[in-house]
């Protein structure tokens, strides 16, 4: 049942650019926008025969197979300030300068 | 400048130098000449390092302690960084950035006195199957320069097919550092996730990710991976394992003889020459005394939809960072997110943009469960048919690739492009090692490659069951007739 819903999810969605390029903080360009929205839902459609395969494993995230070894939190030594600021694109003193932050959009 | 010098193979070259018996200065100028001769048409490099890898083959040559690879000179992928030497990406967004260290490979190359004489061309942020995607322009395959070297470590592949190096480390997240080594006639691993640090390598998939070596043969390709492999507290995945002595071990016996293939009914769709090449193989097989049995995937054809799910959606949360605050291009604007918006919108290619947006898809509100979760139950499905394998067999061999090296343009479909993956992305998805060895050549003299499948941390194995395929192949490299060809036609 739960996987009938799903499939008629997935049949009935549109690739919603516009609030996809607002999460992903980017936009299309020139050709891009002309030629990608119709490869992107292309690809998501081809993805999406991912729901034919029966699954009831568990999700797991990672191949990790062997046990992390856990270390102590402590601090350590950074980076060198100065050579981190060199490829600052704009900076005053230490610290990093960009754009205005407004409050609220 | 004898030219004579670059034909050298690593662990050879090594032996000479660490001996005295050659001065690593002139290998490195060597390989110098031949870059400059020949890589304004591969364009295998984005950023040479001529003076340095001098001075520092200089200092090298006064000593007598040498590392155990003085006589090594490697080709990065500039997906690595490099301290002090520009890392791009193969990506506008980073195209003057100078990283200010040195990634964990790096500083194990360096200590054992390897050369690091140029940053190879790649795929944007690593993603694609060609070099195409690089921002800055193609490589060519040196076998024919109409073709593609693979991707995404193109340059690297290239770099070392054109003996504009002797050897390279380049990365993986669904196959590519095997794919061009299968395009280029060169070994390619892909070792276990977790064997080598990934701390310095700029993340695309952080699940999926590793790096790995191209080398010209097994011997070379084993000494590598021994060097750069081991625990590394600075990466958080890292196995806390013992790493063995891969090149020592080629010569023992091997003690692992049964053999997994592929059914008939995966190789539909593959090209006729890499189908036929792979049936002969596994009957050479048969005849040198190994025990080959067929072995059922059933869900091998979700593992594409499963990888161009995953991987993407990692790349959509690690390419976050690129925002133009802290380093890398940045597009001036009057207010903070407009600045963020319009850095991403000028600084990446159409193929970043399109995984970024496949990956914030797949992983937002209420599309979440149907495809990212359900990828991930996948990947852990795919897992299980690998390790019910992994009982009956020791290794599975596949081809590595669909077909061989094709033409520059000629895949402008993406999806076109992502079914190059159909052989490697399982050995991503579940983290077992994966090795490509050359295994033949087709009519037109394209490389031909097999692929080696073995399970967790058994590389000690692969590399002993590649080496004695690697004879029985006798794979004729000659890419120096097709060199000297180029340089008559001049």
């Amino acid at each position: 049942m739960l996987t009938f819903l799903l499939l008629l999810i997935m049949i009935s969605m549109k690739f919603d650019l516009n609030h996809l390029s607002q999460l992903a903080n980017l936009k299309l360009t020139g050709d891009e926008e002309k030629e990608l929205p119709g490869q992107l839902e292309k690809i998501i459609d081809w993805v999406g025969q991912l729901s034919r395969l029966e699954t009831d494993q568990e999700e797991k995230f990672t191949p990790v197979n062997f046990s992390l070894r856990l270390e102590a939190d402590q601090p350590e030594e950074s980076l060198p300030p100065a050579e981190v600021l060199a490829m600052a694109p704009d900076k005053e003193g230490d610290f990093i300068k960009v754009s205005r932050v407004l409050a609220g959009k | 400048m004898s030219q004579e010098l670059v034909k050298l193979g690593l662990v050879e070259a090594v032996n000479l130098v660490r001996t005295g018996q050659v001065g690593l200065a002139e290998i490195v100028e060597d390989y110098i000449g031949q870059i400059e001769r020949q890589d304004k048409k591969i364009k295998a490099y984005l950023t040479y390092n001529f003076g340095p890898a001098l001075n520092k083959a200089r200092e090298i040559d006064s000593r007598s302690e040498k590392g155990k690879l003085a006589g090594a000179v490697m080709a990065i992928k500039d997906n690595i960084v490099t301290r002090g030497l520009r890392t791009t990406c193969g990506s506008k967004i980073l195209e003057n950035f100078i990283p200010p260290y040195n990634a964990t490979v790096i500083e194990r190359l360096e200590a054992e006195d390897a050369i690091v004489i140029g940053k190879t061309n790649l795929d944007e942020f690593a993603m694609g199957s060609s070099t195409e995607n690089s921002a800055f322009f193609p490589t060519r395959n040196p076998w024919d320069l109409e073709r593609v070297p693979g991707g995404s470590s193109g340059g690297s592949a290239a770099a070392v097919a054109a003996r504009e190096a002797s050897g390279a480390l380049g990365s993986e997240t669904g196959g590519s550092v095997r794919q061009p080594a299968a395009l280029c006639g060169l070994v390619g691993l892909k070792p276990t996730y977790g064997l080598v640090s990934r701390y310095g390598l700029v993340a695309f998939a952080s699940s999926l990710d590793q790096i790995g070596p191209l080398a010209r043969n097994v011997a070379d390709c084993a000494w590598l991976t021994s060097v750069i492999s081991g625990f590394d507290r600075r990466d958080s995945t890292s196995a806390d394992l013992p790493v063995p002595d891969y090149f020592s071990n080629l010569e023992l016996p091997l003690t692992k003889n049964r053999i997994g293939v592929l059914a008939e009914t995966l190789l539909t769709g593959v090209n006729p020459e890499v189908a036929a090449n792979y049936k002969k193989i596994i009957s050479n097989l048969e005849k040198l005394g190994f025990k080959l049995s067929t072995v059922s995937f059933p869900s091998w054809e979700y593992a594409l939809p499963c990888y161009y799910i995953i991987a993407p959606s990692e790349a959509s949360s690690n390419l976050a960072r690129f925002d133009g605050v802290r380093y890398g291009f940045r597009a001036n604007s009057g207010e903070l997110s407009e600045m963020y918006v319009k850095t991403r919108t000028l600084g990446f290619g159409s193929e970043v943009k399109r995984r970024i947006l496949i990956g914030t898809f797949a992983l937002s509100s209420g599309y979440y469960e149907a495809y990212y979760a359900r990828a991930a139950r996948a990947r852990q499905t795919i897992t299980h048919e690998f390790q019910t394998a992994f009982k009956q067999v020791d290794f599975i061999l596949t081809p590595t690739t669909p077909e061989p090296a094709f033409r520059l343009g000629e895949k402008q479909d993406p999806l076109s492009m992502y079914l190059q993956d159909y052989f490697t992305v399982t050995a991503n998805l579940t983290g077992l090692p994966a090795l490509s060895l050359p295994s033949g050549l087709t009519a037109a003299g394209l490389p031909l490659g097999v692929q080696l499948i073995g399970p967790d941390f058994s590389e000690s194995e692969l590399f002993k069951f590649a080496f004695l395929l690697e004879k029985s192949f006798n794979f004729k490299n000659n890419i120096d007739a097709i060199t000297t060809v180029r340089e008559e036609e001049e």
